[in-house]
């Protein structure tokens, strides 16, 4: 396996008396998905804010590619290969679906591209996320499953190595959640390293090469998907006790 | 449960999507970015015109219009485009007069000099206090440039051997001593015909290119606009530097118009806020909105001013605030907006931008 591209340690985020993440550490790698799981406040947001310069980190470190990025400005942190989607999506409202994705192609990487070139990338891209034809039409006139899209399109416009996902599956309806996990296969397939925070934990377990369970800011286990469903801390931490009947109930019912 | 409606109703209309998506894409060729500049050259142009047909009353009429253009496309820069409403200008509108007075009075320097001189100072001195206070936002950066404006003015008026302080100074512009004689009411006009000219052709340049992408972006949403990668305290300080730059060079002209020139005149926040009035009527963060607003409001309170000498700054107001209620996002975006929905009402258009 190829040299992680980005390396958190030990990261901490203290608001007050509220420690929302406590000494987490975690390697992203290319071509490589993890999955991060928790209850709500667990600390799952937080923790990605920090990776991207949105929060500073009250200790620990953020390494990507070997320099150190602890605290730094997230446009430096885009620079450098990183990228994120929004829990909440934000597009920018006053602009078209283009130019909304262009931006990103404009200013995603330290060497600034030509308008014309930006705008081939963003219809490009619109093309491949699915959402070709919609170009100048504004964010607000999007579903929510295209805006979705779009908050997808506008990251990887930025042309990212490390690509950070916070619940874009969300309001999704079961039929869209297909497509959009082919899509995130197809980036982890083109080498991109990918974290990836969602609810459905079915779900992103059927796609995480690893999963990293958060309780209370700290990571209560993590490891292969199967197993760390299995784990009985997680169960009744996360889960709750309804899953682990049903969980018993079906192997119960299931031997030949 | 794949088929209820409540499901269907999260995807936007089928049939309106259609409708959307057959619209065939418009590629920006050159055909239609010269066309869409063509009104500019063509308006110096009637400009140049219309100086012929006035008498002299007229002329300095124009000019100051000319002047509130120029003030009104450097202020929606930072106001409209980065939406850092800044309550400060004049302060920059000052300064660029008091350094042109000052460096042709002592320096001796021409005006012609003394103009871009000014403007580089100003955009400095914009740069330094740009970097602290653009960390501010809303009210709180209002409120910090109004502040910025009071004390150069205070400042400007506690330097008498420099400035004349509250006394004022007169540049030398007539009789023997004259660094640069002065130019008249016809060289004014045209001087700021030039100047809100270039002023609007510098927007034009900006709102085309990446820094108007950026600006627009920072303007929507900050965070949103360092996420894409925009580092967003450089943007915001040269768009600051040089919306106070470019009201800098009209301050420095207007002093050279003045020629005595004094503290309560040249720092008077009337001026910052004819500026910000123009601007949000005509319709912040477009090209054509400053310029609509300053010629509406500089024609409308002049001709008020002549059949209403008692009441005229009443019913301007009373003007002002109809319009803002009637045209909250500006004339220009009314104007865009209408045409693309083929929608005119106003009341409709109040329902929908009140806050």
């Amino acid at each position: 396996m190829s040299a992680p591209l980005l390396v958190a340690r030990d990261l901490t985020c203290r608001f007050g008396g509220l420690l929302a993440v406590q000494g987490v550490s975690l390697e992203l790698s290319p071509g490589r998905l993890l999955g991060v799981i928790g209850a709500n406040g667990a600390g799952k947001s937080t923790l990605i804010n920090m990776l991207t310069g949105h929060q500073r980190p009250t200790s620990g470190t953020v390494t990507i590619e070997g320099s150190d990025y602890t605290g730094a400005r997230p446009w430096r942190i885009t620079h450098a290969g990183v990228a994120r989607t929004f829990q909440i999506a934000k597009p920018f409202r006053g602009m078209s679906v283009l130019d909304n994705v262009a931006l990103g192609a404009l200013f995603g990487q330290s060497r600034a591209l030509p308008l014309a070139t930006a705008k081939r990338h963003a219809r490009e891209l619109l093309e491949r996320v699915g959402l070709g034809g919609k170009d100048e039409l504004t964010p607000s006139e999007l579903s929510v499953a295209d805006a979705r899209r779009l908050e997808l399109a506008k990251a990887l416009a930025l042309r990212p190595k490390v690509l950070l996902l916070d619940e874009v599956l969300a309001g999704l309806r079961p039929a869209e959640i297909d497509p959009a996990l082919a899509l995130i296969d197809s980036l982890r397939r083109d080498g991109l390293a990918l974290l990836m925070v969602e609810h459905l934990v079915r779900v992103l377990s059927s796609v995480s090469d690893e999963l990293l369970v958060l309780h209370h800011g700290q990571v209560l286990t993590r490891g292969p998907a199967q197993e760390v469903l299995h784990d009985e801390r997680v169960v009744a931490a996360y889960l709750g006790s309804r899953y682990a009947a049903r969980q018993r109930a079906r192997e119960a019912g299931s031997p030949a | 449960m794949a088929q209820t409606p409540h499901a269907t109703g999260i995807v936007a209309d089928p049939a309106e999507a259609s409708s959307h998506s057959s619209v065939p894409a418009r590629p920006s060729s050159p055909w239609r970015t010269a066309l869409s500049l063509a009104p500019g050259p063509l308006l110096l142009i009637a400009a140049f015109a219309l100086q012929t047909q006035l008498y002299t009353g007229q002329v300095r009429m124009v000019t100051t219009i000319f002047m509130f253009v120029g003030l009104a496309a450097a202020w929606n820069l930072i106001g409209g485009y980065a939406g850092y409403a800044c309550f400060g200008q004049v302060g920059f509108f000052g300064l660029g007069g008091y350094t042109t007075a000052v460096l042709m009075t002592h320096a001796k320097l021409s005006f012609w000099l003394a103009l871009p001189l000014s403007a580089l100072a100003a955009g400095a001195f914009a740069a330094l206090v740009g970097w602290p206070l653009l960390r501010l936002r809303g009210h709180y950066f209002a409120v910090a440039t109004l502040g910025v404006a009071e004390g150069l003015r205070e400042i400007v008026l506690n330097l008498p051997e420099l400035t004349g302080g509250g006394a004022g100074i007169t540049l030398p512009s007539v009789g023997s001593d004259a660094v640069t004689p002065w130019l008249g009411n016809d060289g004014f006009y045209v001087l700021f015909l030039l100047l809100a000219a270039a002023i609007v052709a510098v927007c034009a340049a900006v709102a085309a290119t990446r820094g108007g992408y950026a600006l627009r972006a920072i303007h929507q949403d900050e965070e949103g606009a360092a996420a894409v990668g925009i580092n967003t305290t450089w943007v915001k300080t040269c768009a600051f530097a040089g919306s106070a730059a470019l009201t800098a060079a009209v301050g420095s002209a207007y002093a050279f118009q003045q020629v005595t020139i004094f503290p309560e005149r040249l720092f008077d926040v009337h001026i910052t806020v004819l500026m910000v009035v123009m601007v949000v009527l005509g319709g912040a963060g477009t090209l054509a909105g400053p310029v609509v607003g300053a010629v509406f409001i500089a024609y409308v309170s002049e001709w008020l001013r002549e059949q209403l000498p008692q009441g005229h700054a009443f019913v301007l107001g009373a003007l002002i605030v109809v319009a803002v209620i009637l045209l909250p996002q500006g004339f220009t975006n009314y104007l865009r907006d209408a045409l693309r929905e083929r929608r005119f009402s106003l009341l409709a258009n109040v329902r929908r931008y009140r806050l």
